[in-house]
């Protein structure tokens, strides 16, 4: 038994894996949306089309969605924890770069501190990784229905605030109920529209590689073993509480991000919507997307900001349909359109062709090939 | 005496409301394989509870080396060397088994999660390095070819086996094993044996190991304890403790008789009334482990 030569470290890669590495499809996909205003394939879809200012700031609400979603996979996809403070953090990430780049001189609803935008994302999305870590104490120690209801009060809780007004506390800037402008960043060099899809793009790249690090390493089967052993983990020693609250930060981060581009591609900030209605719409695109999958997000930001142009007039079935689909995507897809390629990989036919291409001359020259360029 | 001790339980008492588990446990742990066994609900699990830290004792005191070991968190009970297994498997099913075993020697990575993030090559190092520990370990429990392969994918005998190595590979000096062999086939258990066996004499461990099955328990270990309601009601070796009338009492109720070597007899006919139908079985599954002896020795030489 010991004699025979051991099995490699890692786990042995599909023979798709051994010609196109994980990280080769991930940066050709950006690389694709980086380049997809100029390139008027998608055309055909109206909503999605990318030579005009409608389909681009459609794309970057996709990807402004999609940040959240990302860190909100990484909580409930991996740590296990239902927290769905997500729409109040979004909220903050939207308001509180909003308010803290805004010119300090301006009338009520430009009115702030005037600070760099730069500066003032990084700030805010810390500060909502904070407000996550705090807020996990007491609610790490609650699951299920409990740590649901606890987290969804902290949510309103910052809608809440940010619908007080100059009366409660001068230096709030937030303008009430009635709203709040937001000073656009502008990448040098686009107009309007290009720098807000670049700038979201730029911050979906960012959490989506941080996700794919993290969940494919350690903190990824700690995560799990906090999911899913939660008993176990002392005698790991895993300290599950501690880990409960990470998820709570990242994702607190990743949602205020999130909410950070929302704010630059909207460019108007209402409480009205952060609402209970938000946090749905956010599990519509991680449900439907794929829970646990890298790419879950994405698709699920498609296919939500897809919807819900097309029931733009009538909201009230917009609410029908995405009822629908969630339920439907429980009971049909659980792991999210994400997951189909994979069931088909597993499933009998896919297994043929799998064994097929392993078999094929040329596959293998591909594969020898690749290595050679990309010099491994 | 205290010098070679590797973990000392004094005094242990234990209750759940008015459920006295344990009552004045003494035991002292060598190194070496020692054997924890006793009836259903004698308090064997208790034990490691406590020594884990999932129990609170109401009195007494467990030390490591000499360590106050209850004063400790969980977490820092196995930096101190405690591992430990559960009586139901507990891996994550729809991870690898790879990564189920390198839960194990988590707490021993010097990089944190931020020098995972930029993927540092320190770090990159460090977790190959932790991987060859974990397939050499997995190897030795016969495991090395099903590494990648979904933990829920394995038979409950592997994936007990798989617990077992994820314990060991988390560096412990006293390893607490609940009941290693319980549901395992014959193969497996001699893959289990082999296994610890050279793991404790490459390292001088100390094993504890629940057991119900005696013929494994009295093979493996020099030292056995048996707990009857919460008391050591005896200690010693294999025969000393297979011999006890105490131990025999406890396990058979009365009627029944050990010869020397520790072999268990029956004396009189049928079983009267207060036998419990447990023992009927129980006494079945000895005489059938009794049969497929030497079973680790003819592994070994081939």
């Amino acid at each position: 038994m010991s004699d025979q030569t051991l099995p490699s470290l890692y786990a042995p890669k599909s023979s798709l894996r051994k010609v196109v590495p994980e990280w080769v499809t991930t940066f050709a996909v950006f690389i694709f949306l980086a380049l997809l205003p100029w390139m008027p394939i998608l055309g055909w879809t109206d909503i999605f089309d990318s030579s005009n200012n409608f389909g681009r700031g459609n794309l970057a609400f996709v990807f402004a969605f999609a940040v959240a979603a990302v860190g909100f996979n990484l909580l409930v996809g991996y740590s296990g924890t239902l927290g769905l403070a997500v729409a109040g953090l979004f909220a903050l990430g939207a308001y509180g770069t909003a308010v803290l780049s805004a010119p300090s001189g301006a009338r009520e609803a430009l009115a702030g501190y005037d600070w760099p935008f730069f500066l003032a994302l990084p700030v805010v999305c810390v500060a909502a990784a904070i407000i996550g870590f705090i807020v996990g104490f007491p609610a790490a120690r609650l699951k299920g229905f409990f740590l649901a209801i606890a987290t969804l009060a902290l949510g309103e809780l910052i809608v809440t605030i940010i619908r007080l007004d100059e009366k409660v506390w001068d230096g709030l800037k937030t303008n009430g109920g009635t709203g709040k402008q937001v000073p656009q960043f502008r990448v040098p060099g686009l107009d309007r529209i290009l720098s807000v899809y670049m700038l979201s793009l730029g911050a979906l790249f960012i959490t989506m590689v941080a996700y794919i690090v993290l969940t494919n390493r350690r903190l990824g089967r700690t995560l799990k073993a906090v999911r899913d052993i939660d008993i176990a983990t002392g005698p790991l020693s895993i300290p599950s509480t501690y880990y409960k609250l990470l998820a709570f930060g990242i994702s607190a981060f990743a949602a205020a991000f999130g909410g950070a581009m929302w704010a630059q591609n909207s460019s108007f900030a209402n409480p009205s919507a952060f609402k209970t209605r938000l946090l749905v719409f956010l599990l519509v695109v991680l449900i439907v997307g794929g829970l646990s999958h890298k790419w879950g997000p994405l698709i699920g930001a498609i296919f939500f900001i897809y919807f819900r142009q097309i029931f733009q007039d009538t909201q009230k079935l917009l609410f029908l349909f995405f009822g629908l689909t969630l339920l439907l995507a429980v009971l049909i897809l659980p792991h999210g359109i994400a997951a189909i390629p994979k069931r088909i990989a597993d499933s009998r036919r896919g297994k043929q062709v799998q064994e097929w291409l392993a078999k094929q001359k040329w596959v293998e020259r591909l594969q020898r090939r690749f290595k050679l360029l990309v010099g491994q | 005496m205290e010098s070679t001790a590797s973990l000392g339980i004094n005094n242990m008492h234990v209750s759940f409301g008015g459920n006295h588990v344990l009552q004045g446990v003494d035991l002292t742990f060598t190194p070496g394989f020692n054997g924890l066994i006793g009836p259903n609900g004698a308090g064997k699990t208790t034990v490691f509870n406590v020594i884990s830290g999932y129990v609170r004792s109401s009195q007494g005191d467990v030390r490591l080396h000499g360590k106050d070991l209850l004063r400790m968190s969980r977490t820092q009970r196995v930096k101190a060397g405690i591992g430990r297994t559960f009586q139901a498997p507990r891996l994550i099913l729809d991870a690898t088994v790879m990564e189920n075993t390198l839960l194990g020697r988590h707490h021993l990575f010097r990089w944190g999660h931020f020098a995972e993030l930029l993927l540092l090559p320190q770090q990159r190092r460090e977790e190959t390095e932790a991987r060859q520990i974990c397939m050499d370990m997995l190897d030795r429990f016969g495991l090395a070819h099903f590494a990648h392969e979904e933990a829920g994918a394995l038979s409950l005998g592997s994936q007990k086996l798989v617990e077992v190595a994820r314990a060991l590979v988390s560096d412990p000096t006293v390893v607490l094993l609940d009941e290693p062999a319980a549901g395992l086939g014959a193969d497996d258990v001699t893959v289990l044996l082999r296994g610890l066996r050279q793991i404790q004499a490459e390292r001088n461990l100390c094993v504890i190991i629940i057991e119900h099955d005696l013929q494994l328990v009295t093979s493996l270990c020099p030292k056995i304890s048996v707990l009857h309601f919460g008391e050591i009601i005896s200690e010693g070796s294999p025969e000393h403790v297979t011999t006890d009338p105490a131990v025999i009492e406890a396990y058979l109720g009365h009627g029944f008789e050990a010869e020397e070597g520790g072999e268990i007899h029956e004396v009189e006919g049928p079983l009267s009334e207060h036998h419990h139908i447990d023992h009927v079985e129980e006494e079945s599954t000895l005489e059938e482990v009794w049969t497929e002896d030497d079973g680790p020795e003819k592994g070994e030489s081939s």
